[in-house]
């Protein structure tokens, strides 16, 4: 068979399907679960296999072996299209993503890291996780239980909502790059030597926490959280079923992640490109930079996760449309100045990129400074402590 | 009905006949919006009645709420108790007093010291001993480390019931440490046994009082540790500030006591107000707050922990040899009377009332459990707060099963 | 005041604060214990399986008196020994282990030291596929262990 372009793209396309699944299956549960053990003072699962490594497939043979029940009066074909609803959409956004940089095979520059290099990608992401809100509310109205119908009710309303403070960071960035195709964004941080995300440090942010809230994490589960009344949309969905919810989720927080490390972590460039005295870090190959920052923000995620306690619904709701559309709205007025300020050039960037960090470093220094004087007066305040 | 005395609110009650007539007296009893009689609209308030029941994620006992919620929001809380009971009191009628030492253990299950305690204070009450220092000294530093770890517990399940997974672990961290003390003092950790009347069973090991000291100094900083990752955290604050709002004269009104009423601006500490054992010779301060939301309990409660820690570190220096168990008669007998006697248990006032009849058995020994009097205020807590919040509340009034129920 | 409050507020302190006591403990020393690979030394006062010693009981039956749920139970009967003195002889001597609440009143109660019957033997493992049978320990599985399947002793401790 020739390798055309178009073989090559239902390869990719096979990898990804392959691979992905099975990386969420058996690396990021795993990760996840030691890593929130070695946090709490206390090891993880490492009794199935050397260290624990075998515990996805252990987790995957008894979600696939377990009973399959469907309620009495839910809505059979709307049931079983509910999980695969969540997890389809995460996939696919995984084609747009550049894991790699474009290669020359003989002749032809081929952008041979990316499933489908469309110049709409940063569009095509947005709609697409989009439509992963619909597996969560048919999930809870199929299963025939006020309850999950509540919780995916509330879930989607979620979902929906922090969508517009995500798209409003993004859209900063696309000022910043002039086009919406993902290869051609990281291609940019390449040429300019600038991440993205030191001039939008804030859209960064603003991205980041939608993203924690897109996917129903800590701390904003409060729709999937155990110790609540309301026990989520996927409380009637057994085995199979619900690995694929689980899958859904895990692959959705593997997009964000990645869309995070490409749109402004500058994909798989290594840091600061354009400084040759760092050539040396390219003995990494791009996607092990891919990897390794990916990595990083799977493992942001889990941090926030253990750590944080949860935003009762009402307030998170507050959160995103009384605080981050305003602030994503006048972030994006800021980078509009900064670039209007050096029209043609994006000296302006660079500028900005200073003006954050600095603001951010400055604040953060003065806040503990504020801290450690202050604690003398809380100390005295407070009763002593057992040392009086 | 034609009777002339007046007819009381109860007759008027049963005199309702209708499913109807009950429906709205109850519904318009309890404040609400008044409902029609035809079917809902979608304008209309619905109101469900949730049952939050028996077993719950939330790791408190079995118990039982039956909440009437209008949407989200609660209009009417009303626990149903009883899934613990054992009949606790009455076992107490049916064995020795010193037979009834073990039974008290499982009260609060938490604090099993404390409940001992109580239970010994009274009976030597009853008999009129005095117990030696040194058996009251060793007897406070018990008390405190239940405290300690009552409010351990406490830490650890409220922080799971908002979303925060790891001060729990942190806490038994403490914990386990503060349990393997009690292994070695008296052979048991959770149902101690550690007390009896007149004194202490057995005098302290070799090197427990070493251990024990480099624990408490090592506390503070583990309790920064946990202060770090909740009382400044915004979403902790947003969670708790001003969930479950009691004023110091409702508390009084309710009789709910300990961190509760302490942080509604009631200074009042059994420790201090009627010193028993050697209170009275040890300086340790109150942690009172004023606005008596759930926030200030939890930082009255964190207080506490560090003024435990100072206490036991007091009575540490203060201790000398000598016995740890006064004279008693062997068979206990006391005369004919009645007596209460009460401790500042980490939930509260726990007291014990003791009826004897000369017998070697008590002809009535009831129980006094601040968290069944406690959790008799959940419903004006929890009034007019969301489902969500209920959770959080239950765990601020930090109540124990064995004790609601008996 | 409200400005500098306001700038915790804005650099998310409080969050980086929390985030730091996780990240640090990241790297702390683990507490767990690899049961049953590892285990826990038990204290000495530790109170765990029953042992009897049937020599040294002088069949007062204290331990059944002061027993608060009542689960010993002693028969015992007079008869001649050699030198022609009455002693007591045990028939029985049975111990419910479902009930126990292993709270040592048995222990204390007796007089002889030391004692006949005691607990603090660091064995906690008796569990048992069966209630009846495995749970109901009479004089034999109470002197013996060895007669008693499903207890696993940790340390034995000889003397009370």
């Amino acid at each position: 068979m020739k390798l055309t372009p178009a073989v090559l793209t239902y390869l990719k396309v096979l990898i990804l399907v392959a691979v992905v699944p099975a990386i969420v299956g058996f690396v990021i549960v795993l990760a996840e679960r030691r890593l929130m053990g070695f946090m709490q003072v206390r090891l993880g699962p490492n009794r199935v296999g050397p260290k624990g490594l075998l515990q996805g497939v252990a987790d995957l043979v008894k979600l696939v072996t377990k009973e399959d029940i469907t309620p009495a009066q839910a809505e059979k074909a709307v049931y079983f299209l509910a999980p695969v609803l969540a997890v389809i959409p995460s996939l696919t956004a995984l084609a747009v993503i550049p894991f790699g940089p474009a290669v020359q095979i003989g002749k032809i520059k081929t952008p041979l890291w990316v499933a489908a290099d469309v110049n709409i990608g940063l569009l095509f992401l947005l709609a697409i996780t989009s439509i992963g809100v619909y597996g969560i509310i048919l999930g809870g109205w199929a299963s025939n239980n006020k309850y999950s119908l509540l919780g995916g009710l509330r879930s989607a309303a979620q979902l929906v909502s922090y969508e517009v403070p995500m798209g409003l960071a993004l859209v900063s960035v696309l000022l910043m790059t002039r086009s919406l195709s993902m290869v051609e964004i990281v291609e940019r941080q390449g040429r300019l030597g600038l991440w993205f995300v030191f001039p939008g440090l804030l859209a960064f942010f603003l991205y980041f926490v939608s993203g924690v809230a897109e996917t129903n994490r800590n701390p904003f589960d409060l729709p999937e959280a155990e110790s609540e009344l309301v026990s989520g949309f996927n409380t009637e969905y057994s085995g199979v079923k619900f690995a694929f919810f689980f899958l859904g989720e895990y692959a959705a927080m593997i997009v964000i992640s990645c869309v995070a490390v490409t749109v402004f972590f500058g994909g798989w460039l290594p840091p600061f490109p354009s400084v040759a005295a760092l050539k040396f870090l390219g003995v990494i190959p791009p996607f092990g930079w891919f990897l390794i920052k990916t990595g990083f923000f799977l493992f942001c995620y889990i941090w926030f996760r253990s750590t944080f306690p949860r935003y009762r619904f009402d307030q998170l709701m507050a959160l995103g449309w009384k605080w981050m559309i305003p602030i994503a709205l006048a972030n994006i007025v800021i980078v509009a100045l900064a670039i209007l300020a050096t029209p043609g050039r994006s000296h302006g960037l660079f500028v900005l990129s200073y003006i954050f960090g600095g603001l951010f470093v400055l604040m953060y220094l003065l806040a503990k400074l504020r801290q450690r004087l202050t604690r003398r007066e809380r100390l005295a305040a407070a009763p002593a402590s057992a040392s009086e | 009905m034609s009777d002339e005395r007046p007819i009381s609110e109860t007759e008027k009650g049963l005199a309702l006949r209708t499913a109807e007539e009950l429906r709205t007296a109850a519904l318009s009893a309890a404040e609400s919006v008044p409902v029609s009689l035809h079917p809902p609209t979608l304008f209309d308030v619905q109101e469900m009645e949730l049952n939050f029941g028996p077993q719950h994620p939330s790791t408190h006992g079995v118990l039982r709420l039956v909440v009437r919620v209008d949407g989200e929001k609660i209009i009417e809380t009303k626990p149903d108790i009883g899934y613990l009971h054992r009949g606790t009191e009455k076992l107490f009628e049916t064995e020795t007093y010193p037979m009834g030492i073990p039974h008290t253990d499982r009260l609060d299950y938490v604090a099993a010291a404390t409940n001992n305690h109580a239970y010994c204070l009274t009976v030597e009450k009853l008999l009129g001993v005095e117990i030696p220092r040194r058996a009251q000294l060793v007897r406070v530093i018990l008390d405190e480390l239940q405290r300690l770890s009552s409010h351990l517990v406490w830490l650890g399940t409220s922080g799971i019931d908002l979303g925060a997974v790891t001060p729990f672990w942190y806490a038994f961290r403490e914990r386990e440490q503060i349990l393997d003390f009690f292994e070695e003092y008296c052979g048991a950790r959770l149902t101690l046994n550690c007390m009896r009347i007149g004194g202490l069973p057995f005098d302290l090991t070799a090197g427990w009082i070493e251990r024990l000291t480099e624990f408490i100094d090592d506390l503070p900083s583990r309790i920064d540790d946990y202060e770090q990752l909740l009382t400044e955290n915004r979403i902790w604050k947003k969670r708790t500030v001003d969930v479950g709002v009691i004023s110091g004269e409702e508390c009084i009104e309710w009789g709910v006591t300990g961190p509760v009423l302490r942080a509604s601006g009631v200074e009042w500490d059994l420790r201090r107000a009627q010193p028993y054992e050697c209170y009275d010779e040890l300086d340790f301060a109150i942690p009172t707050r004023v606005n008596g939301d759930t926030y200030d309990r939890y930082v009255v409660r964190v207080q506490e922990m560090r003024q435990s820690a100072r206490i036991i570190k007091q009575c540490l220096d203060l201790l000398e040899p000598g016995e740890v168990r006064g004279k008693v008669p062997r068979v206990i007998k006391p005369l004919a009377e009645e007596v209460y006697a009460s401790i500042e248990s980490p939930k509260g006032e726990l007291g014990f009332y003791c009826v004897s009849n000369g017998t070697n058995r008590p002809y009535r020994m009831h129980v006094r459990p601040p968290s069944f009097i406690n959790l008799q205020a959940l419903p004006r807590l929890a009034k007019g707060h969301l489902v969500s919040d209920l959770v959080a509340l239950i765990g601020t009034i930090d109540i124990v099963l064995g004790e609601v129920d008996r | 005041m409200a400005l500098k409050k306001w700038l915790d507020k804005l650099t998310l302190l409080d969050l980086f604060d929390g985030l730091s006591v996780t990240g640090r403990h990241l790297f702390k020393k683990k507490v767990t214990i690899q049961y049953p690979e590892q285990k826990k030394l038990p204290s000495d006062r530790f109170r765990g399986m029953f042992r009897l010693d049937e020599e040294r009981c002088i069949k007062c039956t204290l331990c059944a008196i002061e027993c608060p749920i009542n689960i010993i139970y002693i028969d015992w009967h007079n008869e001649k020994n050699a030198q022609g003195k009455s002693v007591k002889v045990l028939d029985r001597f049975d111990v419910d282990l479902k009930r126990c609440m292993f709270c040592q009143l048995c222990e204390e109660a007796c007089p002889t030291n030391p004692k006949s019957i005691w607990l603090t033997t660091k064995t906690y493992e008796m569990a048992a596929y069966d209630r009846n049978e495995s749970l109901y320990l009479d004089i034999r599985k109470l002197t013996d262990w060895r007669a008693a399947p499903n207890v696993k002793p940790f340390t034995v401790v000889e003397q009370g």
